[in-house]
């Protein structure tokens, strides 16, 4: 297991100067002009070029590379070109109410996705068909829709929540949950939905398998076949389709973030990408990867856990 | 069994938890209309850095809580003392004095005094920032004591006292510049707050507290906190739910959903205009231009009622004028100078030349120009027989090619109305950025010398004859003023700033 993880990472690194290589090559192609943007339309030609040369942008694309990469790999990241913060002060202020929403919506949705597709699963007839209108429902609605109804309700109309705002786990425990619940409530409705079906179909089809059968013919009670065989085995695609949204979640939140006026990375990489910040994108675009490749490696070591054919192949 | 019993366990857990957090969101609202008040201001606008050779209008705010301005500018345009306690013009009014305080000292006991005035207005002149350019004719600033400096400029500039209580005006401490990069986000100024950098996000909430022993008069908020969101939606939200005390809202529809709204109060704030900011009038790109005629059938050919009841719900007055309601240059007649009148735009054509129309092309920047605002545009002018093409462009290729590459004839815009007619002039007549043709006529030639050289009160009538001029000579194509509602809770009240988006913090107060 440690050399398999260790080859994730060494490929991780890897991933990383690709990436960064790559993005900072398209964030080249001279469509903002961020000069003229930071100094106001009314700017001479001459104040923008010296803006364009402040920033180093007159400097050839491979060479202002080398240069981010160099100070990138002591840990400097630079400076916002439209804020002047520190590219890793911005994003670590940030991040965590991102990380809040993805590990709040994962735990959501694990439990209750869990629950309803091994409920539908097992007991199929009028149970599954009422789970499946719901995972159906749950996807189908909109995002923006879900989120501004629960919203006006529960924050305006009933004033239950905070409409805006976060308060950081480190301040106030309650003041931290008080400002996430209602966004992970808005992000785990279609969450909840996609898993559940996955869960669903899994249980299905690992019941069908000719060594439950067997189980149950040995006369092992219902129970433990399910939670010890069934589920283990149900578990790994679940799983792999879980991670797969919790790496979704870094840009999926945008729209919750914007609603509820949450700092987090995914209305901050909008923003910014849109004004063309190419030192606060850099940042991140390698916080993202290093995000998809941890959490990767995570759901590859568990589904390793729970089926070891998984992890020899 | 298990599964069934959950939900009622689980309903049970909500409604506790639900309980309990509403206690939390309760205790975490606003708090203005408390003895000591704080104030809670929501803006899209955030400052670039808070060095102050970077402040620009919208984000003025951010930089009067911790920098004061040589001068203050009162919410109707009206100048106040502020560092500088007089000020004179010479005969030539190419000379300013000023007089400046002698008992104010920045937070290490640095003196406030004629060498910090000097180093300040060199540095913001030197500077990139976006107004650098309004200083371009300092010439000289004369040190004559402690507390006397003498402004030389190299001609007369109407605006001067404009940029003196603006970006120009804030006095940062002259040994902070040593260290520019720390200026940029631990400002150093005389100002009646200090940044609270252990609360203060960069980029999202900047927190001011009080600033103890502060010279001048006492702000009645004991703290600030500005918090910046990229969308009204949220804002709006905040508002009713008493977590924000005052924003200005620009879009129409969050305006509506604002409507009935209790405890709220809304004031309006009429500041920036939207039109094609007509810039080939003599025909360089798009030869047809350079008949006035022409200009005039475009401004005929809009119809600017039903543009502002469709886009903006009403929420604007239609206008033919790039002057202000808060300039001297404002003339109340001129706003429905151009009537939507198809037919007589067809018969301006006709005459022209161009019976047949043209073909008119114009960048098209979404962000601004809406699909309602494009095909509504589109059928107004083919209406007469002009073809209007949209190019797709981005925000920053927009500029470029707008302003370098000098591609179109026009781009519609949202400009905000200065209060200062000289900026006006400075900004959209005079050969620049916006006259990026250098276009004139012998009106404005005539006129702009004149008032350049005069007082502005003995400007007012040269000032509205040039803006006659501009209008029946269509230099541009305005469609209304944007209505924006500066909205407060029953905590506060706020007046907005004459020349400005947004009120300046000396504005607001607790409500009585």
């Amino acid at each position: 297991m440690s050399r398999f993880a260790a080859r994730r990472l060494v490929a991780g690194v890897f991933l990383l100067f690709v990436v960064s290589f790559v993005s900072f090559v398209l964030l080249s192609i001279p469509t903002l002009d961020v000069a003229r943007q930071l100094l106001g339309q009314s700017a001479s030609q001459e104040a923008v070029d010296a803006k364009n040369a402040e920033l180093g942008l007159d400097q050839p694309v491979l060479a202002r590379y080398a240069r981010w990469l160099g100070d990138a790999l002591t840990g400097d990241l630079g400076t916002s070109w439209f804020t002047s913060e520190d590219v890793l002060t911005a994003i670590g202020h940030r991040l965590p109410v991102t990380l809040s929403l993805m590990l709040g919506v994962t735990l959501v949705t694990a439990l209750l996705a869990f629950l309803l597709g091994v409920w539908a699963g097992v007991r199929r007839g009028p149970v599954d068909r009422f789970v499946q209108v719901l995972g159906v429902v749950g996807y189908a609605l909109p995002g923006f829709l879900v989120t501004l109804v629960i919203v006006l309700v529960f924050a305006v109309q009933l004033r239950w929540f905070p409409a805006i705002g976060y308060i950081p786990l480190t301040t106030s425990v309650p003041g931290w949950l008080s400002t996430v619940t209602l966004p992970i409530l808005s992000l785990s409705v279609a969450a909840v939905a996609g898993v559940s079906q996955q869960v669903r179909g899994s249980v299905i089809d690992v019941l069908r398998q000719d060594y439950v059968r067997t189980l149950r013919a040995r006369g092992l009670p219902p129970r433990r076949v399910l939670f010890r065989h069934v589920l283990r085995n149900a578990s790994a695609p679940a799983l792999t389709v879980l991670g797969m949204q919790f790496v979704g979640l870094l840009g999926g939140a945008v729209l919750v973030e914007q609603i509820f006026g949450l700092p987090g990375i995914g209305s901050m990489t909008v923003t910014y990408t849109t004004r063309g910040d190419t030192p606060i994108i850099m940042g991140l675009v390698m916080t993202t990867v290093v995000c998809v490749v941890v959490i990767n490696l995570v759901v590859d070591m568990l589904v390793g856990w729970l089926n070891p054919k998984a992890r020899a192949a | 069994m298990r599964i069934r019993r959950f939900p009622t366990a689980g309903s049970a857990c909500v409604v506790a938890a639900a309980l309990v957090l509403a206690g939390c969101a309760g205790a975490g609202g606003g708090t203005a209309g408390q003895s000591d008040p704080t104030l809670d201001i929501a803006t899209m606008t955030f400052p670039q850095s808070l060095d102050p050779v970077t402040a620009v209008g919208g984000a003025l705010p951010f930089f009067q809580a911790t920098y004061d301005t040589l001068l203050k500018r009162e919410p109707d345009g009206a100048y106040r003392p502020m560092l500088a306690t007089e000020w004179t013009w010479d005969a030539g009014r190419t000379n300013l004095s000023l007089t400046l305080r002698g008992d104010v000292r920045f937070d290490d006991g640095t003196p406030f005094d004629g060498t910090a005035v000097k180093a300040n207005l060199e540095r913001f002149k030197a500077s990139s920032g976006a107004n650098a350019k309004w200083l371009s004719g300092l010439e000289q600033v004369e040190v004559v004591d402690a507390t006397h400096v003498v402004l030389h400029l190299d001609a007369p500039d109407p605006a001067y006292l404009h940029y003196l209580s603006d970006a120009a005006g804030l006095i940062a401490n002259p040994a902070a510049f040593a260290d520019a990069e720390k200026l940029k986000t631990t400002p150093d100024g005389t100002g009646p707050y200090e940044l609270d950098a252990s609360q203060t996000t960069v980029g999202t909430k900047w927190v001011y507290r009080r600033a103890e022993g502060y010279w001048g008069e006492r702000l009645p908020f004991d703290g600030v906190t500005m918090t910046v969101f990229d969308n009204e939606t949220a804002i709006v939200n905040g508002l009713k739910t008493g977590q924000i005390d005052t924003a200005v809202v620009q879009d129409a529809n969050q305006q509506a959903a604002l409507e009935g709204a209790t405890g709220l109060t809304t004031t309006p704030i009429n500041f920036d205009y939207q039109g094609i900011l007509l810039f080939d009038r003599a025909g360089v790109v798009t030869p047809e231009l350079a008949d006035v005629k022409v200009r005039q059938a475009l401004n005929h050919a809009i119809d600017r009622k039903t543009m502002l009841e469709q886009i903006r719900r009403g929420k604007g007055v239609v206008t033919s004028q790039i002057f202000g309601t808060n300039s001297l240059g404002y003339d109340e007649a001129l706003d429905s100078h151009y009537a939507h009148d198809p037919e007589k735009a067809k018969r301006l054509l006709a005459e022209a030349g161009h019976a047949d129309g043209f073909e008119l092309k114009m960048p098209r920047m979404t962000s601004i120009v809406t699909e309602a605002i494009a095909s509504s545009l589109k059928s107004d002018l083919a209406d007469v027989g002009i073809t209007l093409t949209w190019v797709d462009v981005d925000q920053g290729d927009a500029l470029r090619r707008v302003f370098q590459n000098r591609e179109f004839s026009g781009f519609v815009m949202n400009l905000g109305q200065q209060a200062s007619d000289w900026l006006v002039i400075k900004d959209l007549v005079l050969p620049g950025t916006f006259n990026l043709f250098g276009y004139t006529d012998e009106t404005v030639r005539a006129l702009v010398p004149e008032i350049q050289t005069s007082s502005t009160e003995d400007a007012r009538d040269d000032l509205r004859a040039l803006n006659r001029n501009l209008v029946e000579n269509a230099w541009f194509v305005p469609f209304y003023r944007m209505t924006y509602a500066l909205v407060t809770d029953s905590g506060v009240t706020a007046t907005p700033q004459s020349g400005m988006a947004v009120p300046s913090l000396y504005n607001y107060r607790p409500a009585a």
